[in-house]
């Protein structure tokens, strides 16, 4: 962070967990990636290396915890000090739920490869939104580390289009399910993999708003487009 | 539009034009007492000032004081005054200074403090002419007469109690910090007394001590019965010797008018003096 | 029970102790103000003692460097051990003593003396040094408490002439000319603005790797800032000791929770 503290340890701390941070960011971002290449090629390479990388996120947010609770009860911070610790705090538990998320894609595409029905499934439509989603999280934590707030509006704007592309593909899944209802069970799987990747847009897009709130000192979860516009301005 | 006017709870407003009453008053009288004060000293000096320097001339410090109706000046008297007052100062500060530095720093409490107390506030209260009658009889008649030495004798007993009560004030003053953070590099009493306290309180005892010699300047009553008075150079201070004060005395009561002149030149030099270490006393006491 | 035991609190210090508190009782008079502490003060870490006013925090300091001795009335009994030895024993030499642990006091006392003179006053007494020696370990000192650039043109002024929080670091810096091995804080920063106060602090935070600091303050905030290990007092008793962290996180007694919580009374 930009400035220094009379009180260089602090500073040093705040580098730390900030760090530390944006590192759990790179590993959820790779759980992402690998999630992706696990469903775009069925591979179970790529679904065992989600599961591999999920160990260390969730070790690595229970240590970001620790470190924050320890800033926040011996300097206890104030005005943007306080603000960047919420927002490390919200944006890890976040990034965690998105590493959950990845990890639940790689479960539903080893059940997918299980169930033999890999060639039948239209889960190419899904490809657009899962490079949607992967990308809107490595901008969001590209945005944090710069904060960069117009970088984070565009994220909010960008995530409209993830659901968007849920909402057709949810219903091009059961317009197939109906042609053929032996692929059901199969499907479901294809459902809950794509509710996942529509949960990390959303994840992203919470990222995005702790930005804003960390920058602006306003909190923009549940307001309108118009309001955050105003509010970044 | 006007400003709303403030609202205040009821009897506050005359409670408080009460007090600015009360207050308008104590201003007036205090005003008028320091009036009241001013105007005695402006007189005093304006009557000092214009009564002696009617005899200021060379003459006055280089002649020896005259016969009635005769020329002279009052030599003889500055330099006993000078000398028995340098005499006094220089043997009453030291005993005074220590005896303060025990009260503070070595004996605070106890009975040897508190009868040292007692004995001081006796002394500082005691009337001049008893001190001058006590030496009379402890100094001049022993020694089979009348000396400078036992003037210095009276007026360093005079200095004692001052410079004393002034040190151990000024010495109490100092706050036990500084004291212990001396102690607390290790240092040993004496040198924190020295380099530290006495340091610390250095301006205050200053001032005590010229306070001391303002007042001992212009004692009479002591040296009448100690040093009495001479009307030539004594050679030393073994013999009687004059002093500003006791001339003054002796002049302004006689009938000549020579005589009356250079008493009020006399009253001059010292009202001066004692004016310019008052001064001296107030600027070292603001410098700290 | 024997005294040389270590309390249950060493077992979270890990360095080793610097002064070591065992069976201490202390008393002003007949008030008994220090009640068998046990203590451990670890080695080149920052020690706070915290608590609420008249709790003892400040005696325990000042028994440290035997202060109390300066008044008739003030005993110690039991054991102090510094790096191994009774330092209330009779035999310790107290002017060494108070060499080795300097003091740091509640309001700053600048020495009626120039800045350089405020230094060099306590080095003298221990060490002769020639003119250029004692250059040196002026400036060393106040290099060391963050002084030197501000006062580096002005060291034949008075000590007086600083700021408050430029004299505490004068203070510090006058502790340190002596090269001790612990650092005594009464309530330093209690008459100083938050930027001195900030400033000493992180001075605090430099200091530790050379010296051992004990800090008493009625400002736990401070205490949880600038102290590696906390100790809480109350009426005269150790409530607790532990690592600061853990203090100001979960600490083990619910006195202590309560009174950092302000729960207190």
């Amino acid at each position: 962070m930009s400035d220094k503290h009379l009180s260089s340890q602090f500073d040093s701390e705040l580098n730390q967990v900030s760090a530390r941070v944006m590192e759990l960011g790179g590993l959820v971002e790779a759980q992402i990636r690998h999630a992706v290449e696990a469903l775009s090629q069925f591979s179970l390479n790529a679904a065992e290396q989600v599961a591999e990388l999920e160990r260390r996120v969730n070790a690595m947010e229970v240590e970001i915890d620790h470190q924050l609770t320890t800033i926040i009860a011996r300097r206890q911070p104030t005005a943007r000090d306080l603000r960047l610790l919420m927002a490390f705090s919200k944006a890890t538990a976040n990034l965690e739920r998105m590493g959950d998320e990845a990890t639940r894609m790689a479960r539903m595409v080893r059940s997918i490869i299980d169930s033999g029905a890999v060639r039948t499934l239209p889960s190419g439509e899904l490809h657009v939104a899962a490079e949607l989603a992967s990308g809107l999280l490595r901008k969001a934590l590209d945005a944090f580390a710069r904060l960069d707030t117009k970088a984070a509006l565009a994220i909010l704007k960008e995530d409209d289009r993830i659901d968007r592309e849920f909402d057709g593909f949810v219903r091009k899944l059961i317009t197939y399910m109906m042609e053929d209802p032996r692929t059901i069970s199969a499907s479901l799987d294809l459902l809950f993999l794509a509710k996942a990747i529509e949960r990390i847009g959303d994840h992203s897009k919470n990222v995005a708003e702790l930005i804003i709130y960390l920058v602006e000192g306003k909190d923009v979860r549940h307001t309108t487009m118009q309001d955050i516009e105003s509010v970044v301005q | 539009m006007m400003a709303p006017r403030p609202v205040y709870p009821p009897g506050r407003l005359s409670l408080h034009a009460w007090r600015r009453r009360t207050n308008a008053l104590a201003l007036t009288l205090s005003v008028a007492a320091m009036g009241f004060g001013l105007f005695w000293l402006g007189w005093i000096l304006w009557e000092t000032l214009r009564l002696g320097l009617a005899g200021m001339a060379l003459s006055l410090f280089t002649q020896v004081t005259p016969a009635p109706n005769d020329a002279g000046g009052l030599a003889n008297a500055i330099v006993g005054s000078l000398s028995m007052v340098a005499l006094a100062t220089a043997v009453g500060t030291p005993i005074g200074m220590l005896a303060g530095i025990y009260l503070v720093e070595y004996r605070p409490r106890g009975a040897l403090a508190a009868a040292t107390r007692f004995v001081n506030d006796i002394l500082l209260s005691a009337p001049s002419i008893v001190i001058g009658l006590f030496i009379f009889e402890a100094v001049v008649a022993p020694m089979g007469g009348f000396s400078g030495w036992a003037g210095a004798a009276a007026l360093a007993l005079i200095v004692i109690p001052v410079v004393l009560r002034t040190t151990e004030n000024t010495l109490k003053l100092v706050p036990a910090e500084l004291r212990e953070a001396a102690y607390a590099l290790g240092a040993p009493k004496w040198r924190v007394i020295l380099a530290i306290t006495l340091r610390a309180a250095r301006a205050g005892v200053v001032t005590g001590v010229l306070l001391a010699v303002a007042r001992i300047a212009g004692e009479t009553a002591p040296l009448l019965f100690t040093a009495l008075n001479n009307q030539f150079w004594a050679s030393d201070l073994a013999h009687p010797t004059a002093s500003l004060p006791v001339v003054i005395f002796q002049f302004a009561m006689s009938p000549y008018e020579n005589w009356q002149h250079l008493a009020w030149a006399g009253v001059l030099l010292i009202t001066l003096a004692v004016l310019g270490l008052n001064i001296l006393a107030r600027a070292l006491a603001r410098g700290r | 029970m024997p005294h040389s035991s270590a309390p249950p609190s060493a077992i979270e210090v890990r360095s080793t102790p610097k002064i070591s508190v065992r069976q201490l009782n202390f008393h002003y008079g007949k008030f008994h103000a220090l009640k068998n502490i046990d203590l451990d003060i670890p080695t080149h870490q920052v020690t706070a003692f915290i608590g609420p006013s008249g709790c003892g925090k400040s005696t325990l300091l000042r028994v440290f460097n035997r202060m109390f001795e300066l008044y008739p009335d003030q005993r110690a009994q039991g054991q102090v051990l510094l790096d191994g030895e009774d330092l209330l024993a009779r035999t310790h030499d107290v002017a060494l003593l108070r060499a080795k642990i300097g003091m740091v006091f509640q309001k700053p006392t600048p020495f009626p003396m120039s800045i350089y003179d405020n230094i060099a006053f306590g080095v003298r007494l221990f060490e002769r040094l020639s003119l250029a020696d004692m250059d040196e370990r002026v400036e060393w000192a106040l290099r060391k408490a963050a002084l030197w650039d501000e006062v580096k043109d002005k060291l034949e002024q008075s000590g007086a002439s600083l700021s408050g929080g430029q004299q505490q670091r004068l203070c510090i810096a006058r502790g340190i000319a002596v090269q001790p091995e612990v650092l005594l804080l009464d309530e330093p920063c209690s008459a100083l603005d938050p930027i001195s106060t900030a400033r000493i602090e992180e001075l605090m935070a430099e200091l530790k790797s050379e010296y051992t600091v004990v800090i008493v303050t009625h400002n736990m905030q401070q205490a949880a800032r600038c102290s590696d290990y906390t100790a809480y007092m109350y009426l005269g008793e150790l409530i607790e000791f532990g690592a600061t962290e853990r203090m100001f996180f979960k600490p083990r007694r619910k006195e202590t929770e309560d009174y950092i919580t302000g729960r207190f009374g």
